[in-house]
C-alpha cells in the first residue's frame, strides 16, 4: 500500500477539451430537457418509455464500472494481494460511474424530487426491485467514497507524519476495511440481481430470447467478467506499466478468470434459450434476432484473444478481448432493455441527437474527472 | 485455515446460485403468495357483442374526470387514437377476417398488478375493493410501470416538464362517489359495459355463455389471465385481436416477487454472505498473500 502516485502532468489536454465541449452540448439540451419535459428531448413514447438514459446511465453505467467490485473480491476475499494496485483506480472509476447513473436519474424521471421518496419509509415499497436497485446504488455509494477516501487523505497528509485528524481518519479507515469492502461485494451483487429481476415484469413484452427467471443470476455473472475486463481495458489504456511481464501476468490471470466466468454465461444463457423454445426466433434474423447473434459473436471473438497463456501474454490481446467481451456484456443489457423489448407491433425506437448527447456528454464528463483526478491525486501506481 | 476459507466461499457461491436457479426447478411453484380475488373487489364487464360504438363512455369519462379534449392527427376534434395521457378510456373498432367488433379499453385493474408490484415509491396501489390507484405525490416519474404493464395502460405526460402517470382509476373520486357507478357504465346506453363485484360480474358472464352459445368465444377473457383482471371481457372475436394479448394464468408480478422473497426474506442471506466475507476479510487484514 501507499506506493500509488499522482500521474501529474497538463490537465487541459486537447483530448480533455474535446470531451469538455460534449459536456457543454449536453447541458444545453439538458436545460431544454428540464423546461420543457422528457418528451421535448427525447424519443420517448409511452410504448418506449425507457430508452438510452436507462441503458447507458444506469445499466451500462453500473456494469462498466464493476471494476471496484471484482477487484476489491480478488484481493480482500480471495487474498490476492499482487492484485492491490488495480484496486485505486477500479474503485475511483466505479465512484464516479454510480455517482452517474445516480446523476442519470435526475433527468431520467418525470418526477425528480419525489426520487427523495425512495427514502421516506411511508413510500418504500420493498417487494419492487427497483427500489432495491435504488436502495443498493446509494448504500454502494457511500461505500465507494469510503474506499476512495484514503487516496485524497494522503493527498493532504503532511509527507512521513502520522499525525493529526488527517492520519487519524486514515488510519480509522484502513483498520474498518474490512467491513466496507464487505459491503463492496454484496451490494453490487444485489444490485446487479436487481437490474435483472426488473426485466422479468416485462414478461411477454421481452422476448424469449432473453426473458428467463434466470435474468437476474445471468445479471450478476455478466457483471463479473465484465468488473475483470474493464480493469483490465483501462490498465492499458492509462498506464505503459504492460511492459512489464510481471504486470502482464497479473492482468493475463484477470482475463483468464474473466474467460472462465463467461464460459458460464453463455452455457446458461443457452440453457434458457432452448428451454423457452427460442431457438427458431433466434433463426428468423430479423432486428432481435441479428443484435441476439451479435451478443455472441462479440463474445467468442473476446474469448479467441485470451484463449491460452500464449496470447493472453500480449498487451494487445488482452486489451482486444477484454473489449469485444466488455461489448458482449453490454450488448446484453442494450438488448434485453430495448431492441428485445416490445409493447406494441410495430413498435420501433432509436434515440433523438439530444437524446443521445446527454447520455454522451454524462459520459465525457466522466472521463474528464477520472482522467483529472489520477493525475492530482495518489490513485494509480506508476513504477 | 486456508482449505476452511475456500470451503466457505464454496458455500456461499453455491447456495447463492443454489438460491437464484431455484426459479428453474420450481418454475411456477415459485408464484406461492399469489394475490387472489375478494368478494367485495369491484370491476367491470365489457360485452363487445352488444357494444354499439356510440362512444357515450369516452364522452363521460371525460366530463366526470375533466380530462382535455384530444385531437386526432388531422385536427378532428376530439378523435383520440388511443388511450393517451388526454384519454383514460376508448372504443376501439377491430375489422378482419374473422368479422368486425368494436373493443373499450382501460385499465383492467388486476387482480396482482405489475405496475403495483414494480412501483418503488408505492405510488400505484390497489385499494381494498381492489381499484388500482395513483398517486402523484409518491410518483418519482421512473415510468417502471409503464414498462412492466401487459396491458399498457399507463400513460405518461411526457411533454410536461413535471409530467404525471395518467390511469383509469374506476372514477374513485368521482362518479363512483356520486352514482355509485364509474361514469362509463353509467353513460352505457347498450348496457354492453355494467358495473358490479367481479365474483357477480364473473357469474353473468358464464350465464351468457351458457345461453347464447353460439354468440361468444366460450372464454371469460379476464378470469384467468395474467392472474386474473377486475375488467372481464366478452367476444365473438379472438380476444387477441381486439389487442387483448394471450397471457399465462399467473401474474408475472408473483414469479418476480416469489423469487425476490426467496433471495431477500427477512435480508437472512445477505446478512449472512456479508458477515462471512467481513470475516474472510478481517483475517486477511495481516497482507500475508498466498497463492
Amino acid at each position: 500500500m501507499g506506493h500509488a502516485k499522482p500521474l501529474g502532468g497538463k490537465i487541459f489536454t486537447p483530448p480533455i477539451l474535446f470531451l469538455s465541449a460534449l459536456f457543454l452540448i449536453s447541458a444545453y439540451f439538458l436545460v431544454l430537457r428540464y423546461i420543457n419535459g422528457i418528451g421535448y428531448v427525447s424519443n420517448l413514447t409511452d410504448n418506449q418509455s425507457w430508452g438510452i438514459w436507462k441503458v447507458i446511465g444506469v445499466l451500462v453505467g453500473a456494469a462498466f464500472v464493476n471494476g471496484g467490485y471484482v477487484t476489491a473480491f480478488f484481493v480482500y476475499i480471495m487474498n490476492k494481494g499482487a492484485y492491490h494496485r488495480f484496486v485505486r483506480q477500479a474503485v475511483l472509476f466505479s465512484l464516479l460511474g454510480y455517482s452517474f447513473a445516480g446523476l442519470s436519474l435526475t433527468y431520467d424521471t418525470g418526477r425528480y424530487v419525489n426520487l427523495l421518496n425512495f427514502f421516506i419509509p411511508k413510500y418504500m415499497q420493498p417487494n419492487s426491485a427497483l427500489f432495491e436497485v435504488g436502495v443498493c446504488i446509494t448504500a454502494y455509494i457511500v461505500i465507494l467514497a469510503i474506499e476512495f477516501l484514503p487516496a485524497l487523505l494522503e493527498k493532504i497528509m503532511p509527507e512521513g507524519q502520522a499525525q493529526g485528524l488527517a492520519a487519524q481518519l486514515h488510519g480509522f479507515l484502513n483498520k474498518i476495511l474490512f467491513l466496507t469492502v464487505a459491503f463492496g461485494v454484496v451490494l453490487p451483487t444485489m444490485h446487479q440481481s436487481g437490474l435483472g429481476q426488473l426485466a422479468m415484469l416485462f414478461g411477454q413484452k421481452l422476448s424469449p430470447l432473453w426473458q428467463t427467471p434466470l435474468i437476474s443470476l445471468l445479471y450478476v455473472i455478466s457483471s463479473i467478467f465484465m468488473g475483470f475486463c474493464i480493469v483490465t481495458a483501462l490498465e492499458c489504456v492509462y498506464t505503459s506499466n504492460f511492459k512489464k511481464k510481471e504486470y502482464v501476468r497479473l492482468l493475463g490471470t484477470m482475463m483468464k478468470v474473466a474467460g472462465y466466468v463467461a464460459i458460464l454465461y453463455i452455457i446458461l444463457r443457452w440453457i434458457e434459450v432452448v428451454r423457452n423454445g427460442a431457438v427458431g426466433q433466434a433463426f428468423v434474423f430479423d432486428l432481435k434476432a441479428n443484435f441476439f447473434w451479435l451478443e455472441w459473436i462479440l463474445i467468442i471473438v473476446g474469448l479467441y484473444f485470451v484463449r491460452n497463456e500464449q496470447a493472453r501474454f500480449s498487451p494487445k490481446n488482452l486489451f482486444l478481448g477484454a473489449s469485444f467481451m466488455m461489448s458482449s456484456g453490454l450488448l446484453y443489457r442494450l438488448n434485453s432493455y430495448i431492441i428485445g423489448y416490445q409493447s406494441v407491433q410495430g413498435q420501433s425506437y432509436f434515440p433523438s441527437f439530444p437524446e443521445l448527447m446527454i447520455s454522451v456528454g454524462m459520459f465525457a464528463l466522466q472521463l474528464v474527472l477520472f482522467v483529472t483526478i489520477v493525475k492530482i491525486f495518489p490513485v494509480m501506481e506508476k513504477e | 485455515m486456508k482449505i476452511k476459507r475456500r470451503n466457505f466461499l464454496k458455500g456461499i457461491a453455491g447456495a447463492g446460485v443454489g438460491v437464484a436457479a431455484s426459479p428453474l426447478l420450481t418454475g411456477k411453484a415459485l408464484a406461492s403468495e399469489v394475490k387472489k380475488l375478494k368478494p367485495n373487489h369491484v370491476g367491470m364487464l365489457y360485452d363487445a357483442t352488444k357494444c354499439i360504438g356510440c362512444k357515450s363512455c369516452e364522452v363521460a369519462c371525460k366530463k366526470a374526470n375533466n380530462m382535455p379534449i384530444e385531437y386526432d392527427p388531422a385536427g378532428i376534434y376530439d378523435a383520440p387514437r388511443d388511450l393517451s395521457e388526454k384519454t383514460l378510456n376508448i372504443i376501439k373498432l377491430y375489422k378482419g377476417p374473422e368479422g368486425t367488433s368494436f373493443v373499450k379499453r382501460q385499465c383492467m385493474h388486476c387482480v396482482d398488478p405489475n405496475c403495483v408490484s414494480g412501483c418503488p415509491t408505492s405510488a400505484l396501489n390497489k385499494t381494498e375493493n381492489g381499484i388500482v390507484t395513483y398517486d402523484k405525490d409518491a410518483c418519482c416519474g421512473c415510468r417502471y410501470c409503464q414498462m412492466n404493464c401487459p396491458f399498457n395502460i399507463p400513460k405518461f405526460e411526457f411533454n410536461d416538464f413535471y409530467g404525471e402517470i395518467k390511469k383509469c382509476e374506476l372514477c374513485r373520486t368521482t362518479s363512483l362517489i356520486k352514482d355509485g357507478q364509474p361514469a362509463c357504465t353509467a353513460a352505457c346506453p347498450t348496457g354492453a359495459v355494467i358495473f358490479g363485484t367481479v365474483t357477480l360480474l364473473l357469474a353473468e358472464a358464464k350465464q351468457r355463455l351458457k345461453d347464447s352459445p353460439g354468440d361468444y368465444i366460450d372464454h371469460v377473457y379476464g378470469e384467468f389471465e395474467g392472474g386474473g383482471t377486475s375488467v372481464l371481457y366478452l367476444s365473438k372475436i379472438p380476444f387477441e385481436k381486439l389487442g387483448l394479448p394471450n397471457l399465462p394464468d399467473y401474474s408475472q408480478a408473483s414469479l418476480s416477487e416469489g423469487i425476490q422473497h426467496t433471495l431477500y426474506q427477512g435480508l437472512i442471506a445477505p446478512a449472512v454472505i456479508y458477515a462471512g466475507l467481513a470475516a474472510i476479510a478481517f483475517k486477511n487484514r495481516s497482507g500475508k498473500e498466498e497463492d
